[in-house]
C-alpha cells in the first residue's frame, strides 16, 4: 500500500472537512469535491498496487478493474452533486445577495417556542 | 369474509360521511350497516360451528411482518359484542342527537371507524397488527371524547386520555416485542410458555399496557374524564368494547404467560386496587354517569384479577363476566343517556321520582343494575358465581388475596348499584321529563333482557363463553354456568355479599349527596403532559438548533469515532513509499493545489486551484493504471470549473471570515479526521481477506462481455442497471438545475 496515495487520502479529507465546515456554501461545494477526490483516491488505493491499464490481452501485471468501475460511479454521481449544490448557492446568492447558509427556518423557531417557555417560567 | 367485512367497514366510513352530510341522523343510519352486517355474520356462525376463518396479508415473509387476523372463538364472541352493540348504539345515538345536531359527519365516520379498529384489534393474530388496531382504537377514541370540542375541559380530558391509553400502547409494544421475542414467533395463536427474566420483564410491560386502556389503577384518571363524549361513546368504548381491549389482552397472553410469576402479581396489584378504588369512586359521585364510569374501573379491576389467575377455571368465569359486563353496562350507560336527554340533568341530587315517570327505563337499569350486583335471575349471578367458585379453587396466597378483593369489590358494587338506581329512579320531588324517543329506549331494552335471556338459556352462553375461554385455557371446557346452585360455599358467599352490599348501599342513599369530588391524579396526569409539552422544544432547540457547519461537525466526529476501532490492529508491514516515484511527485502538487485553494481569500483563485487539483488526480489515476478515471475526471473537472466560473461571477469575490473560535474546531476536526481516515485505511490495508479477481474479471470480460476493456464491461455489461441508474441521477440534477436557474421576479421581492 503505498504512503503517498495514503498520505494524499488524508490531505483531501483534511482540507475538505476544513472547507465544509464553513458557512459559505461556494466553500463547502469546494470542500464536498475534495472529499469526493478522497474517496475515489481511498477506492484505489485500497484495490491494491498500481500496474498496466485494465485492458485484456497485454503481458504486464494489469491495475485491479473492480475500484476503478465502482471510483468511475463515484466521480459521476460527485459531479451531479457538485453541480446541483452549485445551482443552489447561485440561486441563494440572486435572491439575497449572498451565499451564506442560514440556520434552518424549523429550527429557529423551536429555539423561538423554548426561548417563550422560558420567559413564561421565570415569571 | 374477514376482508369482505373490513372492506365493508371502510366504504360504510365514507357512505356515513357522505349522508352524514344531510344531517347525523341520516349519517348514524348509514353508519350502522356494516356493523349490523357483521353481528348478523358473527352471531351465524356462533350457532352454526364454524372453524376459525384467517385472513392474511404478508408483507415481508421472513420478518413476519404484515397483518394477520384470525378470527377464533374468543374473537367471535366479541365480534359479535363490538359489532351487536355497535348496531345497538348507532340506533341509540340516533334518537340521542337532535336531528340538527352538529358534528354530522365527524361523529358517524368516527364511530365507524373505532368499530372497524375494533374489530381489527380482536380478530388480530400477530403482534404487530394488535399494537396498530390497539393504536387506532386510542386515537378514534380520542376524536370521540373531544367530540365536543369547543369547550377546553372536554379538549383537556380527550388529550389526557389520548396520551395515557397511547404512552400504554407503547410500553405494550414493548412488552409485546419481548414475547415474541422470547416464543420465538410473532403469531399470537402459536404463542407458547414463556420463562426467564425477558418473560418477567414483558408480563409487567404487557400487564402496564393493557392496565392503560383498562382504566386500571392509577392510570384510570382518563376514563372519567372521558366521560365528556356523548353518551353513545361512553357507552360504547368505555364501558362495552374499548376498555375490553386491556382485559381481551390479559386472557389472550395468559396461554404465553402460564408459568411466569411477575404476570399473576401484577395482575392481581392491578386489578385489586382498581377493583376497591374505582367501587369508593363510584360510591362518592353524583353524577349518574360518572358512578358508572367509576364502576367501570371497578369492573374491570375485577376481570383484570380474575383473568390473571391463569386457571382454566378462572379464564371461563372471567371471560363469563366480560361478556355479561359489557350486555349490563352498555345497557346502564344507555338508560343515563336518556334519563340526561329527557330531564336535562344527571346529578342524583337533583333527580327524583323517574321510576314513575320512566317507567321503562326505570325497569332496564333496575334488571342491567340487578345484573351488575350480581343477583339471579340474571347472567351477571352466574358470572359471578364463576368468579368465586374461581378464586375457591385456588390455593397459597392468591387465594385469600382474590377471593378477598372479589368479596370486597363485590359488596361496594351492589352498594353503589343501588345507591344509582335510588339516586336516580328512587322517591325525591319528581323530576319534569320529556316524551321518550324509541330509538334510545329500545336498544337499552334488548340488551337488558340480554341479561335475563342470558340466565333462561344459560347452555346457549356456555357454548359461547366457554369455547372463548378454551383458546386461553384448554382446562376451560369442562365448566359451564349453573343457573341455581344450591347451597354451596359460593353461592352463601353471593348472598352475604349482596346483603351487605344492599344494606350498605341502602344507608349511603339515605345520606345526603355531597359535592362532587375531584378525580384524584387527573390534574398531575394533566401536569405531567404540559411539563412534557414544555420540555420537548427546550431539547429539541438545544440538539437540533439549526446550524449546518456544526451539524456536519458532528457527523464528522462520529466518522472519527468509526475509525477508531482500526488503531486497535495497526501495522505498517505492508506499506511502501510511492508505488511509482512519479505517485509521490503528482500527491505532492495536488496537496499543495488543494491547501492552496483553502487559504486563497478570492472566490476565483479558489476555482482555479480546484482546477488544478482535479488535473493532478488525474494524473494519479493515469500513473495508477486508470486511464478511464482520469479521462472522465478530466471532463467532469472542465465542467465543473467552468460552472465554477459561471456561477461565481456574480457572487462576492473575497470570502467572508468566519470567528476565531470556530476556525480552531475547524482546524482541529479537519486534522483530525485527515490522520483517522488515512490510518484506518493503512490499517484495515494490513490483512487483506483474499487476492483480487482481477484475472477472473479479465476472462469474464472477454468471454461474457465481449470487450477488452475491463472497467467498461463491469459498467456496461455486469452492472448495467447501476449506470443506467447514474444517468437517471444525472438527468435528474440536470432538471433540477434548470428549475433552480430560473427565478421568477416575484421570488426576488419575497427574500428580500
Amino acid at each position: 500500500m503505498s504512503i503517498s496515495l495514503l498520505i494524499g487520502v488524508g490531505a483531501l479529507t483534511s482540507i475538505g472537512v476544513y472547507l465544509i465546515t464553513a458557512r459559505t456554501l461556494s466553500r463547502i461545494i469546494l470542500g464536498f469535491v475534495l472529499l469526493g477526490h478522497a474517496a475515489v483516491l481511498a477506492l484505489l488505493t485500497a484495490g491494491g498496487p498500481s500496474g498496466a491499464a485494465p485492458i485484456a490481452g497485454g503481458d504486464a501485471a494489469l491495475a485491479n478493474p473492480l475500484p476503478q468501475a465502482l471510483a468511475l460511479t463515484a466521480i459521476v454521481i460527485s459531479f451531479g452533486l457538485t453541480l446541483f449544490m452549485l445551482a443552489l448557492a447561485v440561486r441563494q446568492q440572486t435572491l439575497t445577495g449572498d451565499d451564506l447558509v442560514e440556520d434552518d427556518l424549523e429550527d429557529q423557531r423551536i429555539a423561538q417556542l423554548a426561548a417563550e417557555n422560558e420567559h413564561e417560567a421565570d415569571r | 369474509m374477514l376482508w369482505t367485512l373490513l372492506i365493508a367497514h371502510l366504504a360504510g366510513i365514507v357512505v356515513a360521511g357522505v349522508a352524514g352530510r344531510r344531517g347525523i341522523r341520516a349519517g348514524l343510519a348509514a353508519a350502522a350497516i356494516a356493523p349490523a352486517a357483521t353481528a348478523t355474520w358473527a352471531i351465524s356462525r356462533l350457532v352454526g360451528d364454524a372453524d376459525p376463518a384467517t385472513a392474511e396479508l404478508v408483507w415481508v415473509a421472513g420478518l413476519d411482518l404484515g397483518v394477520s387476523f384470525r378470527l377464533d372463538s374468543m374473537a367471535l364472541m366479541m365480534t359479535t359484542l363490538v359489532s351487536g352493540i355497535g348496531t345497538l348504539v348507532f340506533v341509540y345515538a340516533i334518537g340521542y342527537f337532535s336531528a340538527g345536531a352538529d358534528g354530522g359527519v365527524r361523529f358517524p365516520t368516527a364511530l365507524l371507524a373505532f368499530s372497524t379498529s375494533m374489530l381489527g384489534l380482536v380478530w388480530a393474530d400477530s403482534v404487530w397488527t394488535l399494537f396498530i388496531f390497539w393504536e387506532f382504537t386510542s386515537i378514534t377514541s380520542f376524536l370521540l371524547v373531544g367530540h365536543k370540542n369547543t369547550s377546553a375541559d372536554v379538549l383537556r380530558a380527550a388529550r389526557r386520555a389520548l396520551m395515557i391509553t397511547g404512552a400504554g400502547g407503547l410500553v405494550l409494544l414493548a412488552g409485546l416485542l419481548l414475547v415474541a421475542e422470547a416464543a420465538g414467533t410473532t403469531t399470537i395463536s402459536e404463542l407458547g410458555p414463556i420463562t426467564g427474566s425477558s418473560a418477567s420483564v414483558a408480563a409487567i410491560l404487557v400487564m402496564v399496557g393493557a392496565a392503560t386502556k383498562s382504566a386500571q389503577f392509577p392510570f384510570h384518571v382518563w376514563l372519567p374524564g372521558a366521560m365528556a363524549a356523548p353518551t353513545p361513546v361512553s357507552a360504547y368504548l368505555h364501558s362495552a368494547t374499548m376498555v375490553k381491549a386491556g382485559v381481551l389482552l390479559v386472557a389472550v397472553l395468559s396461554p404465553a404467560m402460564i408459568d411466569v410469576d411477575a404476570w399473576l402479581w401484577t395482575g392481581l396489584a392491578f386489578g385489586v386496587t382498581s377493583m376497591l378504588w374505582g367501587a369508593i369512586g363510584a360510591l362518592r359521585q353524583r353524577d349518574a354517569k360518572l358512578i358508572l364510569a367509576w364502576g367501570t374501573v371497578s369492573q374491570l379491576g375485577l376481570l383484570v384479577t380474575v383473568l390473571s389467575l391463569g386457571s382454566g377455571k378462572a379464564l371461563f368465569a372471567g371471560i363469563s363476566l366480560l361478556f355479561a359486563h359489557a350486555l349490563f353496562k352498555a345497557a346502564l350507560f344507555l338508560v343515563v343517556g336518556e334519563v340526561d336527554i329527557r330531564t336535562g340533568t344527571r346529578d342524583i341530587a337533583e333527580l327524583g321520582g323517574l321510576a314513575r315517570s320512566m317507567p321503562i327505563a326505570a325497569a332496564v337499569a333496575a334488571l342491567a343494575g340487578l345484573s351488575m350486583a350480581g343477583v339471579p335471575p340474571l347472567l351477571g349471578f352466574m358470572a359471578k358465581e364463576a368468579a368465586i367458585e374461581a378464586g375457591l379453587g385456588l390455593s397459597g396466597p392468591e387465594r385469600w388475596i382474590a377471593l378477598g378483593a372479589i368479596t370486597g369489590g363485590s359488596v361496594l358494587t351492589v352498594a353503589y348499584t343501588l345507591r344509582f338506581w335510588i339516586g336516580t329512579f328512587g322517591p325525591g320531588p319528581a323530576t319534569e321529563v320529556a316524551p321518550r324517543r324509541l330509538a334510545m329506549t329500545a336498544p337499552a331494552v334488548l340488551l337488558a333482557l340480554a341479561g335475563v335471556l342470558g340466565y333462561v338459556f344459560a347452555g346457549q352462553v356456555t357454548d359461547i363463553v366457554g369455547p372463548a375461554a378454551v383458546e386461553a385455557n384448554e382446562k376451560a371446557s369442562v365448566y359451564e354456568l349453573i343457573r341455581w346452585p344450591g347451597l354451596k360455599t359460593a353461592f352463601v358467599i353471593s348472598i352475604g355479599i349482596v346483603a351487605a352490599g344492599t344494606a350498605l348501599g341502602w344507608f349511603l342513599s339515605a345520606r345526603p349527596v355531597g359535592a362532587a369530588p375531584r378525580t384524584v391524579g387527573a390534574d398531575a396526569a394533566d401536569e405531567t403532559i404540559e411539563a412534557t409539552l414544555r420540555f420537548a422544544p427546550d431539547i429539541t432547540a438545544r440538539v437540533q438548533h439549526g446550524s449546518l457547519p456544526v451539524y456536519l461537525a458532528t457527523m464528522i466526529i462520529a466518522v472519527i469515532a468509526a475509525t477508531m476501532p482500526f488503531f486497535a490492529s495497526a501495522e505498517i508491514d505492508h506499506l511502501v513509499l510511492w508505488d511509482r516515484p512519479l505517485q509521490a511527485g503528482l500527491v505532492a502538487v495536488t496537496i499543495v493545489a488543494a491547501a492552496t485553494g483553502a487559504v486563497v481569500g478570492s472566490r476565483l483563485g479558489a476555482t482555479l486551484t480546484l482546477g488544478a487539483v482535479g488535473i493532478g488526480v488525474s494524473g494519479i489515476f493515469v500513473v495508477h493504471g486508470a486511464p478511464d478515471l482520469a479521462l472522465t475526471q478530466l471532463v467532469v473537472e472542465t465542467v465543473i470549473v467552468v460552472g465554477f466560473v459561471l456561477g461565481f461571477g456574480s457572487l462576492a469575490r473575497e470570502f467572508p471570515r468566519s470567528s476565531e473560535s470556530w476556525q480552531t474546531i475547524r482546524l482541529v476536526l479537519s486534522v483530525i479526521s485527515g490522520i483517522g481516515i488515512m490510518s484506518a485505511l493503512a490499517f484495515a490495508g494490513s490483512r487483506p481477506t483474499g487476492t483480487a479477481p482481477i484475472e477472473a474479471l479479465t476472462d469474464e470480460a472477454v468471454d461474457v462481455g465481449g470487450g477488452k476493456n475491463v472497467v467498461n464491461v463491469i459498467l456496461t455489461d455486469i452492472r448495467a442497471l447501476d449506470t443506467l441508474g447514474e444517468v437517471v441521477v444525472l438527468a435528474t440534477v440536470a432538471v433540477g438545475i434548470l428549475a433552480l436557474a430560473r427565478v421568477r421576479a416575484d421570488e426576488v421581492e419575497a427574500a428580500s
